[in-house]
């Protein structure tokens, strides 16, 4: 028997003026898996990935986290039900250091009023030391605790990617969505990277990937999901979709048509 | 009735003819310039000292101040456009009102604080019919807004200057890379900006006499249209500065005078409650 | 923790600063001047933190001061003033906040000022109750059961005092859940809502603190001055404000500070410019957002630097 779905979407579409960017795509990812969305550019990936995290909502159609009904939602409220994440061109928060990017999210279930804040009370300093040990054992993860201190710009691009990514932890998740989390990095980075995506899922996180990267993927990826022109036209693991004849066309025939 | 329509209509037109030099500039470079009013300040001063110090024809000031103002629209992109490039929008909102303070006080250096008049261009007798008074000013008015829409509509449309424009506003780096001289098309776009802020002006110094200080509240008139009609929209610029007109008119007559310039801002926040991007909506798309 | 020696010589400097300036027009500069950083602290929650425009901060700072005028003029005791000008701007903060928080940044600039002028024209024309542009004088004076400051040095030093609890309010501030939320929301607003930051509550309780600076500050400037008028709190003053936030250091609350020190000091130094001053005010702040976009307080944090890489 398959578990239930920890996020489970029907008929998600998006259209942007005469553009369908989505067209009706349901989605089924089982908990505690490394799920990757593949695609060639402009399939719909980021899109998706908006559209469940309620960054720039779908038109129509169906999302549920946790059994939860999440379409529409406000983006903090889904990201308080459980599920956070980074993104593909980096929004760290260039005016705070390393260790209060990451409290931001960490402060994300434990909420103060300024009435505490103003009085400096028991409870508000019971939650500062919560967030800031959650947000040091996220930092920890990810390998940057030693740089906690630091201005958060002054890290280099690849480690503000692994802070995005303890960011999206620091809020506890149950699904993390990465948006292209290899872009922009070397072959050790990239490494490193993946070491960290199989800790998580060790763990018990949930993690939908989205990717550029076809090759980086297939190792990691328990389930892959293909997108073209914003269709779903294949899902299984990475060997089934390698050998799914519509998937070889979806990649090598764009070549040949930009070729 | 009758009366408090054609009037304004004519304050109306003036509004519109500031939110248009307003959409040039916005269409261009994204920025709304806070200094726009003073602006229409410097083209009704310059037309004033053609015509009254100087007795010019009111012709010949009127091409003097077109001229003159093209000049500075172009010395506000150097000083106040170039060096914000890519910076937070408050900024350019600052240095713009900035810009105003140092043009307001510097014509208040040069020309004193007394208001002054500037003569209409034509002369004659009011038209009457059905017991309204239509003056030759403000008939020129009309024709003024009327004929320099049709020529924003055709430049922006018809023209290579228009499409290039439109090339800036949405990509600016893919417009220099495909050879568009941005630099020039943004000159343009600041300079056509600064004329109509003149001409406005040059039609506003008749009616209510030019002061230095009279440019901030009709900048603010100009962006609250803009806002109305939604800023960078041709029809909504036009049909918001005309209900605008309509609204402080018959608001004077039938509400409150001393209230007069409430109801702008009034009419702005309801409609920005109702519709946060204008009623006619912002031309411009925002990535996410 | 070397802000503490810093923070001691400045102490220091405020309190002796009566014994060398025996002059009353000084002092009375100075204490318009405390009162300004006051309210340019409340501008930095929304502006420098929130990233959020406002040109309504002399609005709500002529609130709190019309609100303390009125109700003391009426013979309410003192004490009640605060509360009365904190609960007017908060109520004034949240009919223009709720409607206008998710509104982008040339909307907000509009909606403020209007707001602004709104504010103006009701001081202006509701005469038999504000003044109109003659303003209020003889308003009475701080009196709590009894006590109260007398003369410009005993001010001086209550709003030193004052000045000091609201920046160390503003430090806790920004240290805490709030504060980062807020800061969050100026980078990147996106990335604090995915965060779990309610950006708009963030924005509205910013815009809500911000109002309760300046309306207390109102209320200490009308019954330590002791008489007002419309002109200062115009959309003018409002523009003197954000001018003092962008030269001082926007998020900077030391910047704050300085930058309401030296734009309220300047023009009284400068006066013999006369009409030339303003044109040079305004060249000033272009040279400044352009030249140093992080404001005074940028240029003072350059110093030690340059000193460790002489080293």
């Amino acid at each position: 028997m398959t578990p239930e779905p920890i996020i489970s979407a029907r008929g998600v579409t998006r259209r942007f003026g005469g553009l369908v960017a989505l067209d009706g795509v349901d989605l089924d990812v089982p908990p505690g898996i490394v799920q990757a969305i593949i695609g060639p550019n402009g399939s719909g990936k980021t899109t998706l990935l908006n559209a469940l995290s309620g960054a720039s909502h779908a038109d129509a159609g169906s999302i549920r986290v946790g059994g939860q009904e999440i379409f529409r939602l406000k983006p903090h409220r889904i990201a308080r039900l459980g599920l956070a994440r980074t993104f593909q061109n980096i929004r760290i928060f260039d005016n705070l250091s390393v260790i209060e990017n990451v409290k931001v999210a960490a402060a994300c279930n434990s909420p103060t009023s300024l009435f505490n804040i103003l009085t400096a009370n028991v409870r508000h300093k019971l939650s500062e030391s919560d967030i800031d040990r959650n947000a040091r054992e996220a930092l920890d993860i990810v390998g940057l605790v030693r740089r906690a201190e630091d201005r958060a710009t002054q890290l280099p691009y690849a480690q503000q990617r692994l802070l995005e990514i303890a960011r999206a932890l620091a809020s506890k998740p149950k699904v993390l969505l990465l948006d292209e989390p290899a872009a922009g990095m070397n072959m050790t980075e990239s490494m490193t990277l993946l070491d960290t995506i199989a800790k998580l899922k060790s763990s018990g996180i949930t993690i939908l990937l989205v990717e550029h990267n076809v090759r980086l993927v297939m190792g990691i990826s328990d389930r892959v999901t293909v997108l073209d022109f914003g269709k779903k036209i294949a899902e299984g693991t990475p060997s089934e979709v390698q050998r799914n004849p519509q998937v070889i066309e979806a990649y090598l025939g764009r070549r040949h048509r930009h070729a | 009735m009758g009366q408090l329509i054609v009037n304004g209509l004519a304050l109306g037109s003036i509004y519109a003819l500031v939110a248009l030099g307003l959409l040039l500039i916005f269409n261009t470079v994204q920025i709304v310039n806070f200094a726009q009013g003073q602006l229409l300040m410097l083209g009704a001063f310059i037309g004033i000292s053609c015509a009254v110090t100087h007795e010019l024809p009111v012709a010949a000031a009127w091409a003097i101040t077109m001229v003159a103002m093209a000049l500075v629209g172009i010395v506000f992109m150097v000083l106040v456009y170039f060096p914000l490039r890519g910076r937070p929008a408050f900024l350019v909102i600052l240095t713009t009102i900035a810009m105003g303070i140092v043009l307001e006080n510097l014509a208040l250096i040069i020309w004193g604080p007394l208001p002054v008049s500037l003569p209409s261009p034509i002369h004659g007798p009011p038209l009457r019919f059905a017991g309204v008074v239509i003056s030759m000013h403000q008939l020129f008015i009309f024709c003024t807004l009327a004929v320099i829409l049709l020529l924003q509509f055709l430049l922006l449309t018809k023209t290579r200057f228009g499409i290039l424009m439109q090339a800036t506003a949405q990509d600016l780096h893919t417009a220099r890379l495909v050879g568009i001289s941005v630099n020039r098309t943004i000159a343009v776009a600041f300079a056509f900006g600064a004329v109509l802020s003149g001409i406005a002006g040059l039609l506003v110094a008749p009616i209510f006499l030019a002061e230095p200080t009279m440019g901030g509240s009709l900048g603010l008139k100009g962006f609250v249209v803009s806002v109305i009609g939604g800023f960078g929209n041709l029809p909504g610029a036009v049909i918001g500065g005309l209900f605008l007109g309509l609204i402080e008119t018959f608001g004077a007559r039938y509400i409150s005078s001393n209230f007069r310039d409430a109801y702008a801002f009034i009419v702005m926040i309801a409609v920005l409650i109702a519709w946060p991007r204008g009623l006619f909506g912002e031309k411009s798309s925002e990535k996410v | 923790m070397k802000i503490w020696p810093i923070l001691a010589a400045c102490g220091a400097v405020a309190l002796a600063v009566p014994a060398i300036a025996q002059d009353g027009y000084i002092i009375q500069l100075l204490n318009i001047a405390i009162l300004n950083a006051i309210v340019v602290i409340g501008l930095n929650f929304v502006t420098g933190w929130t990233g959020q425009i406002n040109f309504g901060q002399a609005a709500f700072y002529g609130l709190g001061a019309y609100t303390t005028a009125i109700a003391t003029k009426a013979g309410l005791p003192w004490i009640t003033t605060p509360f009365l000008s904190a609960l007017v701007v908060m109520a004034a903060s949240l009919m223009l906040g709720l409607p206008t928080m998710r509104l982008r940044t040339y909307y907000l600039a509009m909606t403020t000022i209007g707001f602004g002028e709104i504010i103006r024209l009701i001081i202006v024309h509701w005469e038999p109750v504000t003044g109109g542009t003659s303003g209020l004088r003889a308003i009475p004076g701080i009196s709590i059961f009894g006590f109260g400051p007398q003369g410009q040095v005993q001010h001086y030093y209550l709003l030193i005092a004052i000045l000091a609890l609201a920046i160390l309010i503003a430090a806790r501030i920004r240290h805490s859940t709030l504060g980062r939320a807020m800061i969050a929301t100026k980078d990147s607003e996106i990335a604090a809502e995915q965060s779990g930051v309610d950006t708009v509550r963030t924005k509205l309780l910013a815009f809500m603190i911000g109002a309760v600076y300046a309306g207390l500050a109102g209320c200490l400037y009308a019954s330590s001055i002791r008489f007002i008028s419309p002109d200062s709190f115009s959309s003018i003053q409002a523009i003197l404000l954000m001018t003092m936030l962008i030269v001082g250091g926007m998020g900077s609350i030391f910047g704050c500070v300085i930058g309401a020190l030296a734009l309220t000091i300047l023009p009284e130094a400068l006066r013999f410019l006369g009409q030339w001053y303003l044109v040079l005010y305004g060249l000033g702040v272009i040279g400044v957002i352009v030249l140093a976009p992080g404001g005074l307080a940028s240029l003072a944090s350059l110093l030690p630097l340059r000193r460790a890489s002489v080293n």
